[in-house]
This record gives C-alpha cells, structure tokens and sequence, in this order.
C-alpha cells in the first residue's frame, strides 16, 4: 500500500518521490484537475498525521528549542526565568567547555569526567554489546533446538526497568554476599573479588557490564534478523571456496550485517547517553567522578537542589547535539535509500 | 541515596510499613491531595516536612497534637515529603514556589540552605510576628544566626538540635583493647587507639559508612575541628579551603589513615548498618550525629553507659557543632496568620518539649525542662548550655549554600574510593 | 529459515555439544542475576547473610516476609503505574497508528520530511526536555484546571505524565504502523478508493482490522517502555501520593539499604506486569524491540 513505492497505482502522474520537494509548478496549468484533487489528498489526510505531529511538534522539538533558549539565560534558583534577547549568552556553554578543557591525565573539574565518561560508556558499552550480540546471534542461529526458549531468555533483560536491573545488580556486585564475588570465590578466584562498584578503578566499568548484560539480547535480535535475510546460496558459495567456518564468518557473513550493525550501533548509543536511570539508582545523584556522566550531572544541576537551571540546559543542549551526531547520519542515509 | 533520616530505625520502620501493608489497597488511593494547588483553607496550616520513619513521624505527630490542642481553631495539613535527606522535599517545595503554590510552611536546614530562598526573597520577615524578646533570649546565638537572613531578619524557627561532634564506642570492646576513650583529646589520639584495637580485639576500630559522601564529608568535617579548632573549620566555611590548606590537608589525611580501621564493608553498607556493628561488638567507635543514638536505645539489653557510651569527637571538647532544623514562612502564604501561630508553637517550650524526645534530639531552645529527656540526651543537653561553640555544618546545609555542599558532596564522592588527599583538596578549592 | 543446515549435519556430536554448553553457560549467566534475586528475596536477613545468593534457602531460613513488606511499599505505586501506563500505551498506539496511516496511504509531498521529524523523535535524549517539560507543567497548571473535578486535580501529575508519556510515544509507534502498512497490498486499497471510499473509512473498514497484529506488538512495546520510565516521573511528580511504582522502588532501596531481601522482592514486584506480558508476548515485544531499531 505504499503508494510511493507502487507509481503504477497512480497512473495518470510522474513518478512520485518521498524527496519532500514541492510539487512541480509547471504542470499546473495542464492538470489543474488534478493537483487540486492531490492538494485535497493532502488535506484529507491531515487530520490524521497533523495532530500527532503537532503534539510531537511541541513536546519535543518545541521543548527542545525552548531548552536552548534557557541555556543562554542566567537562570538559577528560585527566581523566575526572563527571556531577555539583549541578554542571551554562551557563557554556560563556555564555562562548561572551558571546564572540561581544563581537564588532562590527572584529573580536573567534575565536567571533564563526565564528558569522558559519557563517551567511554557510548564507546565501549555500544561495541562490547554488538559484539556479544552477534555471538549470541550466531550461536542461537546454528538451527538449535529450543531456539524461541533460548531468544527469550537472552531478550528478556531488556524487557526489565533500569530502576529493576539497576537494584538486581547492585546485590551482584555486593562485595560480601553479592553474587560476583561469591562465584568467584567459589571457582577458586577468590583473590580477583573486588568493592566493584565502590572502588572508582571499577566503578564504570561495572555499570558497563550490567548494561551490556541488558542490551545484548536486544543485538540479538537485530543480528539474527540480519542473519536470516542472508541468502542460503552464498554459505554454499563460501563453503564451496573451501573456506573454513571461521574465514566463512569473516569474510561472507559478518560484512552482509552491516546494515544490522548500524542500526544497532544507533539505538545503543542513544540508549548509553538516555543511560541515566541505572546510574540515578545505583548511586543516586553523586556517583563520584568514576561514574559521572553527562546524564546524570544534567539532572544533578537541575533538579537535585541546586536549581542551576541554564547550566544544566546547556549540558542537556550538548547531549542532545551528540544524540543528533549519532542519528543525523543515520536518518539522512535512511532517507536516501529510500528507506523512510 | 541513603538517607539517615529516612532510615532512622530500621526496626520502625519495618513496623509502620507492616501496619500499611496491613492495611492493604485501601490505603493506597488515599493521598492527602497536599499538592493540589490551593485546596486548604486561611485555617489550615499545610505542614511539609521529611520526616516519615518510625520515631521522626511519631515525633511530627506529637508536635501536630500539640498544635492543634492549643490552637483549636486551627487544622494542620501534614504533608511528609520522604526521600534524600530533603531533596525530594526541596524540589517540590521549589517547584512550587515558582508556581506561587508554596505551602503554609516546610521544613528546612537553617542557614546555608536558606540561601536558594532569601536569595529570591520568598521568605517572610518573620522578625516582629514570631520572633518575640521571650523567644530570642531561650535560643542561643549561633542557632539564632543561623535562623536569619543576610540583612539580619528573622525567616526561620530551628526546632531540634542534634549533635554531630560525637564519637560512640562499645564498652565492651574498648574495655578488652585497654583504651579509655576520655584519655583521647586529639584526633590523632584517635588513630592510636584504634590502632590498639586493630591489634587487641577482632572488631573493627571504628564503624563506617563510605556508600554515600556525607557520612565521610561529616567525618572529616569533625576531624577539622578536632584539629584545627573551631575558628579554623569556620573560616573555611566562610571563605573557602585555600587560606587553611595545611589543616584541611591534614585533616584530609587523617581521615585517609582512619580508612585502615574501618570496618571491611563500610563501601557497601548505610551508616545504621555499619552502627549494628557498634552493637554487636563488631566495632569499637563511630562517628554519627546522635541519631545514632536512637539505634542503640531500641536495642535490647543494650544499655547507655554499661554498653554503649559517648564522648565528643576528639579534640571538639566544648564544641557543639549543630545539626538542627528549621519551619519558614514562604510568602506569599495560604495561610498567614496560622502559619505564624504554627511557626510560634515551634518556637514555643510546649512545642519542643513535646517533640525532642521522640526525636533523640534536643530542644533548640535552652529553657525547655529536662524531665522528659533520658539520661544521655540531659548529658548532651549540659554539653550543649555549657559548649563555647555552635558551628554549623556543610553535610547537613547549614554552613554553606545548597550549591557549595553540592561541590563538597561532588568532592568527597571521589574522595570516599579514591582516597587521594590532592585531588579532593584541588576539588575542593573550586567549591567555593 | 534456517541459514546453513547442510555445513552443520555433518559435524561431529562434540562441536554440538560445545555449542549447547556454551548456551547454556550464557543462559546461566543471563539469569544469574533474577535467579539470585528470586532466592535471595525468599530468605530471612539472616539467610541472605550467610548463604550464597544463588542458593535456595535453608529450612528456617525461608521467608515470605520480604514479599509482604516491599509489596506494602509498593502498592500506592503499582496503582499509580497502572492509572498512568495503561492509558498512555493506549493513546500512543492509537495515536501512532493514525498517523502512520496518514503518512502512508495518502499521495502528497514531504511525507517523508514529517516523518523523519517525527523519528528522529524516538531518538532525543529525556534530558534535553527535562527543564522546559517541568516549566511547561508548571505553567498548565493541569491541578487548577481540573479542580472542578477533585479525583482529577488530585492525579493532575499522573496526567501530565500520561500526556507526556503519549507525546514521546507516539514517533516509536508511528514507525512501527507505518512499517507494517507498508507492506499491506495496495490493491485492496486502490479499489476501496474507486468505490469512493474516503480515507477515513478506509481506515476503519480495511486498514484497522489488519493492524490488529501492529496493535499487539505496538501496545506491549510501549506498555514495557512506559512502565519502565523514571526519569520523567522524578520530574514531573513532587506529591508522593501520586508516585509511580519505579519511583516507589527507588525510595524502597533507598531506605533499606541493607535488607536485600526485601529490595529484591520489590524489584520482583515491579518488574511482574511487564515480565508477565514479555513471557506471555515475547514474540511481539522482540518485533518491537527490533522494530524500534530501524
């Protein structure tokens, strides 16, 4: 049923394109009829997407600007907020910049850290999480049995709050009696048990962990999608070339899961900077600067006391700009390909 | 996330949520509707406060009774706020005062904390309708300075007074390390005692909490007065780290040295875990306000003097460093003239006899009688009328303005792991 | 859809082995955690204190006590979740399916510019909106505005929370609609549109009954998602009796730190409405699990 891709639906025009061009003028004098009856396909069809779009409009795009508006104001405290244009500045944007800048191996301001973090969190979780993703794919798809019992298993982390899995978690990794330690122990690695998510060398990295144990089933899911689009005929190719599974995987198989590769790697980023709730749980607004991060100092500076409100817009400008970095690509190639 | 007053009494606590439980889903649906914009009357006071758990909602409640016998015309419309020490309170209060909604009155830290508010100058000038000379001559001046804005006016009524400056010990274990806590006069004397438990007993030298930053900013915090004085700790608060940088060093360091003895799991555990261990013999000391105190009072056979006793930290002899809270007037008021009747009976010998004792705290005024009050809170008392100073604190937002403890509490964060002294020092010299 | 059944017929039995070994070590490792949270909410403190966590408990050591104690500090939650979620999954399936239709079935330039606005929708960290969101509710003082009606004004945080729940679900399920009608055979359509059908009326005669597969997947995605949201809630809800159950459990850890029987219970508890639903439609939360994705 979509129209943009079946033309020969519509006979009596020229192909119709999702570019988002507007219509061709010219031709208006010759299909008068015609336009208006498109025009009025458009107004039909109005009430149908425009009140979402509207709603969508506001809440996000509109609140996204408005954001951005407080961030050039001085805005702290109890006081109310004025826009006064003569006044907007990019001094909170300096000051964190400026901040984070002044950051280097041995340490400086909090805001250093937290952008660092962020970007270590975005990085390494994203990476570890496909890669974990695509071996679970690849292992559930060797046409075992039970395959629905083992998907679900692995999937159903992701069906779990971050305030749940952040709580479950926080008993594994408990020093004394929490599971991590306990299995370590008792697999004769006593010696490896850590304070993980007190000691600030391990801190991130354990919230990294428990992240990576929710999503990957969530990879899981994309890549075995992608597996199962491949066609049967190039294992057969490969497996005739005399190539062995491993080369088979390397060179066959793992470039077709490109496009499952993106897309993940999309929706893992967006979540690792949105990854405020499991944090917020774990350890409440002050993780110390092992486990800041920008999500979670935003939140901080608003709204846990200190009422910074422009300072903590800007910091929420600066993730949503990276969120866009991440996604813009992304959108803009989907949109070309057509895929929209 | 933890939060010493929410979880003030363990075993309350388990009480009062089976008796809800109990309850069942009725309960469920039946919020007070506190919120909802405006709905009390000139004659209801809209009471918010964070005190939930066990002995501080028995206590609220005893004040409220009070109130309300005293002044039959007028109700009180209790709204507990429970959650982080306040800070689930504090956004709701500002939410809400930035929707010209602010309830009758709230709870609040005098002092620093007031800044966010005097600052946008919503609170009332409380000077001439609440503060009469009765009132001012029972409170003693570092409470009432704490109690008044920069101009010197009147905005808040302090209640309770609780003590930070203790160092709480079991006798038992003390006894069998041959340590004898009067004879510690310097926090340095402290770690040699501990060193002695360390290699006499089994029990941990002293019990702590490192989970969350105050318990360890409050440590250090006393470590300071014990080491520099008082005038030292004050300037700090008044002026930032860098004119004292040898003392809050030191003091820094001290509480590094301290680390070696405290208990193994003081990184996973809240601080009233970490005092079970005082109970259980598993520890010697701890470092607590004395709502600690509350802990081992409701713990069988376990008894003031005989089990568990109290010295101030050493070093902080004469010092009474104040935890106390505080009811303002937000203005505009729903309610003004009941809401001054309500700030009164705070400030009233009624009110705080009443309250006090359920609390473990003692009364902010200096003239309410002792009988009511057991035998350590009457000792903390004459501590209290004979101490030559009453700073205030940073990890309970008297000292400092919401946004400077935000820095120290962002400071001693990475200092409670890290342990390094130089960089929470560098940390905190841009706190201020 | 198997992919190479002929390169694994003629393994040996060990390779076989070792792939459902390491399976189900991957099992083990994926439930450790809920294994050993399910125990350890069962046992008295004593017996979380001195056995493993991943064992059952000790006879005298079992105890329902936990169970009874997090779900008394939870229950106001659980009510508040399911006033607020339920309706909100509702609207924005609903919501995303008429618009999705808008943006499909009829001709007319720029869908695909709507579209990509409405997606990159899916993708905005909460963050961003965060402070604007709370003026915004601060300014439509929904309490006032409802306060003729007094069961309302007193929920006026839930429905904000509700309408703004809708708003950010609506670009996910508005992708997941327009994916499946996409694929739905135009003809029918075409011929309907000869008959002088109008769209609304295709909509309702031929295009709803064929989402009712897109329903299922669309309102347990978002039902989970919704469910599952704190940060939103934090911000936007200041009166306790209106807390949701995630705000409910953060306040339950937060005050028992120490009893991990008990927090455990109470994570269990929160998370059953959407463990239910996960077990029960596994198949149509993965679809939108990955739907969401592309």
């Amino acid at each position: 049923m979509d129209t943009n891709q079946s033309p020969d639906s519509d006979p009596p025009t020229e192909t119709v394109s999702t570019d988002g061009g507007l219509p061709v003028e010219a031709t208006e004098s010759t299909e008068s009829t015609l336009q208006r009856w498109r025009r009025s396909e458009l107004v039909k069809s109005l009430p149908f997407w425009l009140p979402a779009t509207l709603l969508v409009g506001l809440f996000v795009y509109g609140a996204i600007g408005w954001n951005f508006i407080i961030s050039l104001t001085d805005w702290q405290g109890l006081r109310r907020v004025t826009y006064n244009p003569a006044e907007f500045d990019l001094d909170n944007y300096f000051e964190f910049f400026g901040k984070v800048a002044e950051g280097g191996l041995l340490g400086g301001p909090q805001e250093y850290w937290a952008f660092r973090n962020t970007f270590v969190l975005l990085i390494l979780f994203t990476v570890v999480a496909l890669i974990v993703g695509l071996l679970l794919a690849l292992l559930v798809d060797q046409k075992i049995r039970f395959e629905n019992s083992f998907r679900t298993v692995f999937l159903l982390p992701m069906s779990l709050s971050f305030v749940v899995t952040a709580v479950f978690w926080a008993w594994m990794y408990n020093p004394s009696s929490g599971m991590i330690n306990e299995g370590l122990r008792l697999v004769g690695l006593g010696a490896i048990t850590q304070n993980w998510i007190s000691d600030p060398q391990f801190k991130l990295f354990a919230v990294i962990f428990a992240l990576i144990w929710q999503f990957s089933g969530y990879c899981m899911v994309v890549y075995l999608a992608g597996l199962r689009a491949i066609p049967t005929d190039q294992y057969e190719a490969a497996k005739v070339d005399g190539a062995n599974t491993l080369k088979m995987y390397w060179r066959v198989i793992i470039p077709q899961l490109r496009a499952s590769t993106t897309s993940a790697a999309v929706v893992l980023m967006v979540f690792a900077l949105k990854a405020f709730d499991f944090l917020f749980v774990m350890f409440g607004t002050q993780p110390g600067r092992s486990a800041d991060i920008l999500a979670l100092m935003m939140y901080r500076e608003a709204f846990a006391g200190t009422a910074n409100w422009a300072y903590a817009s800007a910091i929420a400008t600066i993730l949503f700009v990276m969120a866009l970095g991440v996604i813009s690509p992304y959108l803009y190639r989907q949109y070309k390909r057509g895929a929209l | 996330m933890s939060d010493k007053h929410s979880q003030f009494s363990r075993r309350t606590v388990l009480k009062t949520s089976g008796v809800a439980a109990a309850v069942g889903l009725a309960g469920c649906t039946g919020g007070d509707g506190g919120d909802g914009g405006g709905s009390g009357t000139e004659n209801e006071v809209e009471v918010v406060h964070w005190w939930t758990a066990g002995g501080e909602s028995d206590a609220i409640q005893a004040l409220i009774e009070g109130f309300e016998s005293e002044y039959s015309d007028l109700s009180v419309n209790n709204n507990e706020a429970p959650g982080g020490a306040g800070s689930a309170l504090s956004t709701e209060i500002q939410d809400r005062v930035l929707q010209d909604n602010a309830p009758s009155t709230f709870q609040i830290w005098p002092g620093g904390s007031l800044q966010t508010y005097t600052e946008s100058d919503v609170l009332a000038d409380i000077s001439d309708s609440v503060w009469d000379s009765e009132m001012e001559d029972a409170y003693k001046e570092g409470v009432r300075d704490l109690s008044q804005d920069d101009n010197g006016n009147y905005v808040a009524v302090p209640l309770n007074i609780h003590r930070l400056n203790n160092l709480f010990y079991n006798v038992d274990v003390l006894d069998s390390a041959g340590v004898d806590p009067s004879t510690l006069s310097s926090p340095a004397d402290l770690l040699s005692a501990m060193e002695t438990i360390d290699a006499e007993t089994d029990a941990a030298p002293m019990a702590q909490s490192t989970q969350s930053a105050w318990t360890v900013l409050q440590l250090w915090e006393d470590v300071l007065v014990g080491e520099a004085g008082v005038e030292t700790y004050e300037a700090v608060l008044e002026s930032g780290v860098e004119e004292n940088e040898d003392a809050v060093r030191s003091a820094l360091q001290t509480v590094v040295d301290y680390r070696e003895y405290f208990n193994a799991d003081a990184g996973s555990v809240a601080w009233d875990e970490a005092n079970n261990d005082v109970i259980n013999g598993e520890a010697a000391f701890m470092h607590q306000g004395d709502w600690a105190a509350g802990q081992y009072e409701s713990s069988e056979g376990f008894d003031f003097e005989d089990s568990w006793d109290h010295v101030p930290f050493p070093g902080t002899e004469g010092v009474y460093h104040i935890v106390t809270d505080s009811f303002v007037k937000p203005e505009p008021n729903p309610s003004p003239d009941a809401t001054d009747a309500w700030l009164s009976y705070v400030g009233s010998v009624d009110g705080q006899e009443r309250f006090n004792p359920i609390k473990g705290s003692i009364p902010a005024r200096t003239d309410v009688p002792d009988d009511a009050f057991g035998p350590f809170l009457s000792r903390q008392r004459e501590d209290f009328d004979n101490s030559n100073a009453q700073p205030a604190t940073i990890a309970h937002g008297t000292g400092v303005s919401p946004q400077v403890k935000s820095n120290f509490e962002e400071a001693f964060a990475s200092f409670a792991g890290e342990w390094n002294v130089d960089r929470t020092y560098s940390d905190l010299t841009d706190a201020f | 859809m198997s992919t190479f059944s002929a390169l694994t017929d003629n393994r040996p039995d060990w390779s076989r082995i070792a792939l459902y070994a390491t399976l189900l070590a991957m099992i083990a490792f994926y439930l450790s955690p809920l294994e050993s949270g399910l125990m350890t909410s069962i046992k008295t403190q004593a017996g979380f204190q001195q056995t493993s966590p991943f064992v059952p408990p000790l006879p005298g050591q079992f105890a329902i006590e936990p169970w009874i104690e997090a779900f008394g500090r939870l229950q106001s939650g659980l009510v508040n979740s399911v006033l607020f979620a339920i309706p909100a999954t509702i609207l924005s399936a609903t919501i995303g399916s008429i618009t999705a239709y808008g943006l499909t079935n009829t001709k007319w330039r720029g869908q695909a510019l709507v579209l990509m606005v409405l997606i990159a929708g899916i993708f905005i960290p909460y963050q961003s909106v965060l402070v604007p969101l709370s003026r915004f509710w601060t300014i439509v003082d929904l309490g006032s505005l409802l306060a003729v009606i007094p069961p309302l004004a007193d929920r006026s945080e839930l429905i904000a929370l509700t309408i703004t729940h809708t708003a950010y679900g609506i670009p996910i399920c508005t992708l997941l609609f327009r994916a499946h009608y996409k694929s739905i055979d135009s003809s029918m359509i075409e011929a309907a549109r000869l008959d002088g059908a109008t769209i609304a009326t295709i909509y309702y005669r031929i295009i709803l009954p064929l989402s009712i597969p897109m329903f299922a997947v669309a309102l347990i995605y978002q039902f989970t998602n919704i469910w599952n949201d704190l940060l939103f809630a934090i911000v936007l809800i200041s009166d306790n009796s209106n807390d949701v159950v995630t705000m409910s459990l953060q306040k339950l850890t937060g005050s028992m730190v120490s009893q991990y029987n008990i927090q455990m219970a109470g994570a269990f508890i929160t998370a059953l409405p959407t463990l239910l639903v996960y077990i029960v439609f596994g198949e149509q939360f993965a679809e939108g699990v990955a739907g969401g994705g592309t």
